[in-house]
C-alpha cells in the first residue's frame, strides 16, 4: 500500500430534523511506514475521521484515495483496534486472534503460528488458551492488538486504543505498541486526546480543532525510534507538547 | 517489565472472600430438605387431625401410597405425555428460531408477524383449546398443535431479542474484516443471542408439560392430563395429587436438564461463570 490521501474530506450527520456538521474539511496524507498521530478534543470528530479512513463511513464531501483509487467499501488492509477490546467472550484469546483470519476476504491469510508469535510479541502468549475474561484490561487490550496485526495489514488504525487503562498500563502499552509497530513495520494512525502519547508515538502530530474538527497544525517529531519513555522529559519534546496544548488554549478546550 | 506488576494479569484469586459468606454447603442442602420435611409432615398431621376424608384432601403418606400402586399407569401414561410435550416443543423450537431470526432480518416480516404475535400471546390459549378438537380432531395432533401454541412465543420473543443485542461496534469491527452479512451472522450474532435463546428455551421447556396436560384435559383419552381429570371427575383426589405429583418431578427434571445443555453450551457466558466471588 502506499500513501492514503484525504482530499477535503467533510462529514454532515443528519439528527433529527436537523445537521450535525461532525468534521472537516480536512485534507492530509499518510505515507507508507509513517506514523501518524491525530491529537483533538473530545467529540471533534475524530472517531468519525478514522471510520472513513476505513470505509466504514462515507464522506458527506472530499474524496479518500489509497494509491490514488477512491475508498468505497471497508479498507482490506487495514487492522482496527477501538477504545474497548471487542474480545469474543465464547473464544479463547488465541481464537480471538484468528478472528479475521475465518472472514473469506482474508482466507489462507494467516496461521495459528503466526497467532502465537503476534501473541508472544505483544507480551501475553501465556494467555493463548485463556478465556478473555480472566485478562485485565492492559492485557485484553494487547490481544485486540494482535488480532488487528493478525492479517498483516498494511495500516493500523488505533482509535483511543488506551483511553480506557490506568496512567501506568498505559505507559507500558505505549512501549509494547512501539515496539510491535517496528516489528510489524505497520504504518500507523493513531487516535488519541493524551498530547504525551500522540508525542511519544508518532513521527508527526496533527492537531484538530473542537467540532466540526479541522486541521489547526501539523508538526514533525524528530526524535528516532525506537524511544524510551524518559524521551518525554526532553526539553525538545516538552516543547512541542506546549505547542499542541497552546492550540488548545488557545481555541478555549483548555482553560485555566 | 516491572511496570506490570501493577497490571494484575489474571483475575479471580487474588480476590478474598468476603466475610459475609455464603451459607456452607451443608446448609445449602439441609435447610430446604428441612423445610419441605417440616411442610409434609404439618399436612399430615393437619389431615389426621381434622379427619379429612380422601377426596378433600389426601394424606402425603396416601399419595405416596397411591404412586405407589399406580406406577405402571403413572409411568405409561408419564409416557404418552412426554412425548406430546417433547414434539410441541421441538416443533416451537424450531418455528420459533425461524421466525425470530426472520424477523431480525427483515423489517417488513417484523412488521407484517408483530401484530400476529401479539394477538396470539395474548388470547388465553386454554380458552381456545377445545376449538382445535373442532378444526383437527380429538387425539395427539390436537394436543401437540397445542404445545407448539403454547411454548413458542418465550422462543420467538428471546430469539429475537437475542439477534438484536450484538455489540454495533463489534458487528462495525467484523464488517472492516471483511465479513459478509453471513458470517456477521453465524460469528458474531448468533453466538451473542445464546444465552437470550436460552432464557426462552428454559422458559418454554418447563411450560411443555403444562401445555401437554392442558391439551390433554380436553383434547385426548390418554396422557397424566387425562388421568388427573378423570381421577378428579370420580372423586380419587389421592390419584389425583399421584398424577400432578408425577408431573411436578417431570417438570422439574426438564428444568434442570435445559440447565445442564445450557451450562454445556454457553460455558463463557458470566450467567454460568457464577457470582461467588463478586460478594452479592
Ligand atoms: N452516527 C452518528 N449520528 C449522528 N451523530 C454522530 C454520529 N457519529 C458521531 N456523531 C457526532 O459527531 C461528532 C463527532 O463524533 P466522534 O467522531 O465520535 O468524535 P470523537 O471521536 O472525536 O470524540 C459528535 O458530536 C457525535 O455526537
Ligand atoms: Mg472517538
Amino acid at each position: 500500500m502506499s500513501a492514503i490521501r484525504l482530499d477535503n474530506v467533510e462529514k454532515t450527520f443528519s439528527v433529527g430534523d436537523g445537521e450535525l456538521h461532525a468534521l472537516g474539511p480536512v485534507s492530509f496524507s499518510i505515507e507508507p511506514g509513517e506514523r501518524l498521530a491525530i491529537v483533538g478534543p473530545s467529540g471533534c470528530g475524530k472517531s468519525t475521521l478514522l471510520r472513513i479512513i476505513a470505509g466504514l463511513e462515507e464522506a458527506s464531501a472530499g474524496t479518500v484515495t489509497v494509491d490514488g483509487r477512491a475508498v468505497t467499501g471497508p479498507l482490506a488492509g487495514a487492522g482496527i483496534v477501538f477504545q474497548r477490546d471487542l474480545l469474543l467472550d465464547w473464544r479463547s484469546i488465541i481464537d480471538n486472534v484468528m478472528l479475521p483470519t475465518e472472514f473469506r476476504r482474508n482466507a489462507g491469510s494467516g496461521s495459528r503460528t503466526r497467532a502465537r508469535a503476534l501473541l508472544d510479541e505483544l507480551g501475553v502468549g501465556e494467555f493463548a488458551e485463556r478465556s478473555p475474561w480472566e485478562l485485565s484490561g492492559g492485557m485484553r487490550q494487547r490481544v485486540a492488538i494482535a488480532r488487528a496485526l493478525m492479517c498483516r495489514p498494511a495500516m493500523l488504525l488505533l482509535d483511543e486504543p488506551f483511553s480506557a487503562l490506568d496512567a501506568l498500563t498505559r505507559d507500558q502499552m505505549n512501549v509494547v505498541l512501539q515496539r510491535v509497530q517496528t516489528a510489524e513495520k505497520v504504518t500507523t494512525l493513531l487516535i488519541t486526546h493524551s498530547i504525551q502519547e500522540a508525542v511519544f508515538l508518532s513521527d508527526r502530530v496533527l492537531v484538530m480543532s473542537s467540532r466540526p474538527g479541522r486541521i489547526l497544525d501539523e508538526i514533525e517529531v524528530p526524535f528516532p525510534q525506537p524511544r524510551r519513555l524518559a524521551v518525554r522529559e526532553d526539553p525538545a519534546f516538552a516543547e512541542i507538547a506546549r505547542r499542541i496544548r497552546l492550540h488548545f488554549e488557545r481555541t478555549g478546550v483548555l482553560v485555566e | 517489565m516491572s511496570v506490570e506488576a501493577s497490571d494484575p494479569t489474571v483475575r479471580g484469586g487474588a480476590w478474598r472472600t468476603p466475610r459475609v459468606a455464603a451459607p456452607s454447603r451443608a446448609a445449602a442442602w439441609l435447610l430446604p430438605a428441612a423445610s419441605a420435611l417440616i411442610g409434609l409432615a404439618l399436612w399430615e398431621a393437619a389431615v389426621a387431625y381434622f379427619g379429612l376424608p380422601a377426596y378433600l384432601l389426601p394424606a402425603p403418606s396416601a399419595v405416596v401410597q397411591a404412586i405407589f400402586t399406580y406406577r405402571s399407569v403413572l409411568i405409561s401414561q408419564l409416557a404418552f405425555t412426554a412425548f406430546a410435550a417433547a414434539a410441541g416443543f421441538a416443533i416451537a423450537l424450531v418455528l420459533g428460531i425461524v421466525f425470530g431470526a426472520a424477523i431480525t432480518a427483515s423489517r417488513t416480516v417484523d412488521r407484517m408477524l408483530y401484530p400476529w404475535l401479539v394477538i396470539s400471546h395474548a388470547i388465553p390459549k386454554v380458552v381456545v383449546a377445545p376449538l382445535f378438537i373442532v378444526w383437527i380432531g380429538f387425539g395427539l395432533k390436537s394436543e401437540i398443535l397445542f404445545v407448539v401454541v403454547f411454548t413458542f412465543f418465550p422462543i420467538i420473543v428471546n430469539t429475537v431479542t437475542g439477534l438484536k443485542s450484538a455489540d454495533p461496534d463489534l458487528l462495525q469491527l467484523a464488517r472492516s474484516m471483511g465479513a459478509t452479512r453471513w458470517e456477521a451472522l453465524t460469528k458474531i450474532r448468533i453466538p451473542t443471542a445464546l444465552p437470550s435463546i436460552f432464557a426462552g428455551i428454559k422458559i418454554s421447556a418447563t411450560l411443555a408439560p403444562v401445555g401437554a396436560v392442558i391439551g390433554e384435559f380436553v383434547a385426548s383419552n390418554n396422557g397424566l392430563g387425562h388421568v388427573l381429570i378423570q381421577a378428579v371427575g370420580s372423586l380419587e383426589t389421592t390419584l389425583a395429587f399421584a398424577a400432578v405429583f408425577v408431573i411436578s418431578v417431570f417438570g422439574i427434571a426438564i428444568w434442570y436438564a435445559a440447565e445442564w445443555v445450557e451450562r454445556a453450551s454457553i460455558p463463557w457466558h458470566a450467567s454460568q461463570r457464577g457470582g461467588s466471588n463478586t460478594g452479592f
